[in-house]
């Protein structure tokens, strides 16, 4: 039997997987320590692939400096939306935050509509990351590899940052004691914003990565937050490297089953979703 | 039995019911076809607040309900026996059958995961009446949903519009007893305070799974009347943005308030009829309403009218 579809099938899948990383790694963090569940993650990684369009038709002309800018400027609008629209509600009900992401999610979804149309947008791959690479008598797309390393490259350095750096200490605590940190000097504030800053550049990196390979319309952001919420739940909420695991579980079994059994492609993940709730409730890393 | 003091509130709702009883008499079809669509929606945003205002329960879900009571209309009045009635209490039984199944799965967890796994439920259906073409006709929805049955007829416009307003009234009465009822104050104590109800001897799971029965079958005779009064149902109706639909409504009216999702469903309403130039930048304007509404007014228009009230005693 020939085994090189399938090999090709799950490399797909885990560039499918990257994409629910690079959604599912902000919103983890982001609940980790804010304990909000930033509804517009999904939206964030879809306004980097406009932005990113955006600035390479605009005047950059250079995929790498609009894939930049794009991510900057998608960390920036995050700070934005958790200065002014989040935190008037820290001391209030959990489900105003959400509600507020919720908000914003609806904005962004149709201003992206208003700004850039309807009709999906993309920009073209640099000629660097056009070609193939050959393994085992199958060509891989370069482009691909790369998502994946990036994907990759995430987990490693977001692990990094918080296990590693004084940045990272002053978060740990934060996410345990926020009352404590506080009373030592921390500045809860402004660890709050750093870390909202770096969930939404991580979803304008995806998206601006990904706008070169597929296409961003609007409306894909309600089908990318479904998944991204589908993958925490069964990660269990907070967990960074189930949720990696998850991502890449559901990346490839949705790849693998539409090779083999196209019928139930969107439905799949539901499927998954909902053997994972009855038999790991409080997800495959969480401890109950 | 002593009998409550009637509050301002509920004379607010006798008016509604005056109202809307007597709106068929001006014979403008238009003003029938807004007030119709007024009562589906209030009973939408009344089941609704059940779960935010009562149980503190933020549902992106809630389509999933309505959309479920409107398609069980359809199909079962086509192909399994042709009467609204019967088609209405089926699809109240199929939304409950719904709520028991996604109840059990979802409300042992944390209000955030509820949150997080209503959404993925509701968009769950909406997949599967896209892809299932066979039975639901994809994303051309199921036409020509019959009026006329071996048990009642409301193929005219008249007698279409009692059915609706005998079901609004009847439900109407049904949660004010239950929201004047020791139940509901139990239901209404998990939004307020959740952690001191342990140690009243009940289980939060109960009342929950409790709170999403009701709520759940309700939306789905909500959803059944909306598909008896356009004939037509579409997948649309499970979309997420359908959710979002009774939340603004009950922000806007008073989640605190009994009266709250009703008063929420007439603002509600008249806007989007009055203003139909909105329709191309309906989520746009959906947001901006409900930032308006966390940061200005979490309490909605009925405790600033409340606030108003006290201080001039």
């Amino acid at each position: 039997m020939d085994l090189t579809p399938i090999f090709y099938q799950i490399f797909i899948g885990l560039y499918r997987a990257s994409i629910y990383w690079l959604i599912a790694s902000g919103l983890t963090i982001i609940f980790g320590v804010l304990r909000v569940v930033n509804f517009s993650q999904a939206v964030f990684l879809v306004l980097g692939g406009y932005l990113a369009y955006a600035f390479y038709y605009g005047f950059t002309g250079s995929f790498w400096l609009s894939v930049l800018l794009a991510s900057l400027c998608v960390g920036i609008i995050g700070v934005a939306v958790e200065i002014l629209l989040l935190k008037p509600l820290y001391k209030i009900d959990v489900t105003y935050q959400l509600l507020m992401t919720f908000a914003v999610s609806l904005i962004i979804n149709d201003a992206t509509k208003i700004l850039w149309g309807k009709l999906p947008v993309s920009i073209p791959l640099p000629e660097a990351l056009g070609m193939g690479v050959n393994i085992l008598g199958r060509t891989y797309p370069l482009y691909i590899i790369l998502m994946i390393l990036t994907g990759l490259l995430i987990y490693a350095s977001v692990t990094v940052l918080i296990n590693r750096t004084m940045w990272g200490l002053r978060v740990r605590a934060t996410w345990r004691r926020p009352e404590i940190a506080e009373s030592i000097g921390i500045n809860t504030s402004i660890i709050y914003t750093s870390v909202f800053f770096l969930g939404s550049f991580i979803a304008g990196l995806g998206g601006s990565l990904m706008v070169a390979f597929s296409p961003v319309a609007p409306g894909l952001g309600d089908f990318l937050i479904v998944s991204a919420f589908i993958v925490t739940v069964i990660a269990g909420l907070g967990h960074l490297t189930g949720a990696y695991i998850a991502s890449i579980i559901i990346g490839i079994s949705e790849s693998l089953f539409t090779l083999y059994v196209p019928e139930i492609d969107l439905l799949l993940i539901y499927l998954i979703m909902a053997v994972s709730l009855l038999i790991r409730p409080q997800g495959i890393l969480g401890e109950r | 039995m002593k009998i409550p003091k009637p509050s301002p509130e509920l004379y607010g709702i006798f008016l509604v019911a005056i109202s809307t009883l007597i709106i068929p008499v001006f014979r403008e079809p238009f003003y029938m076809y807004i007030s119709s669509l007024f009562m589906i929606f209030s009973i939408f945003s009344m089941s609704y607040n059940i779960l935010f205002g009562y149980a503190g329960l933020l549902s992106f879900g809630h389509a999933l309900f309505y959309a479920g009571g409107a398609y069980t209309l359809a199909l079962f009045t086509l192909n399994l026996l042709r009467d609204p009635l019967i088609g209405t209490i089926a699809a109240g039984l199929v939304s409950l059958v719904l709520a028991v199944l996604i109840g059990l799965l979802t409300l042992r967890h944390s209000r955030i995961y509820f949150s997080m796994l209503t959404l993925a439920f509701g968009m769950l259906l909406y997949a599967l009446l896209l892809k299932w073409r066979s039975v639901t006709g994809g994303s051309d929805g199921i036409s020509g949903i019959p009026r006329g049955g071996i048990i009642i007829n409301i193929v005219d416009p008249i007698s279409r519009y009692y059915y609706i307003y005998t079901f609004f009234i009847a439900i109407l009465a049904l949660l004010y007893i239950l929201h004047r009822s020791k139940y509901g104050l139990l239901i209404r104590s998990l939004g307020a305070n959740e952690e001191f109800l342990p140690f009243t001897g009940h289980s939060i799971f109960k009342l929950r799974i409790a709170a999403f029965l009701i709520s759940g079958s309700i939306a789905g005779v909500a959803g059944a009347l909306y598909a008896l009064l356009m004939g037509v149902v579409t997948p649309d109706l499970a979309y997420w943005t359908t959710s979002a639909e009774p939340l603004v409504a009950t922000l806007v009216g008073g989640p605190r308030f009994f009266a709250g999702p009703i008063l929420g469903s007439l603002i509600f309403i008249v806007l989007t009829t009055y203003a139909a130039r909105i329709a191309d930048i309906w989520q746009l304007v959906l947001g901006l309403l409900l930032i308006a509404l966390i940061l200005g007014s979490r309490g909605g228009v009925l405790e600033v009218i409340d606030r108003i009230w006290r201080l001039r005693r």
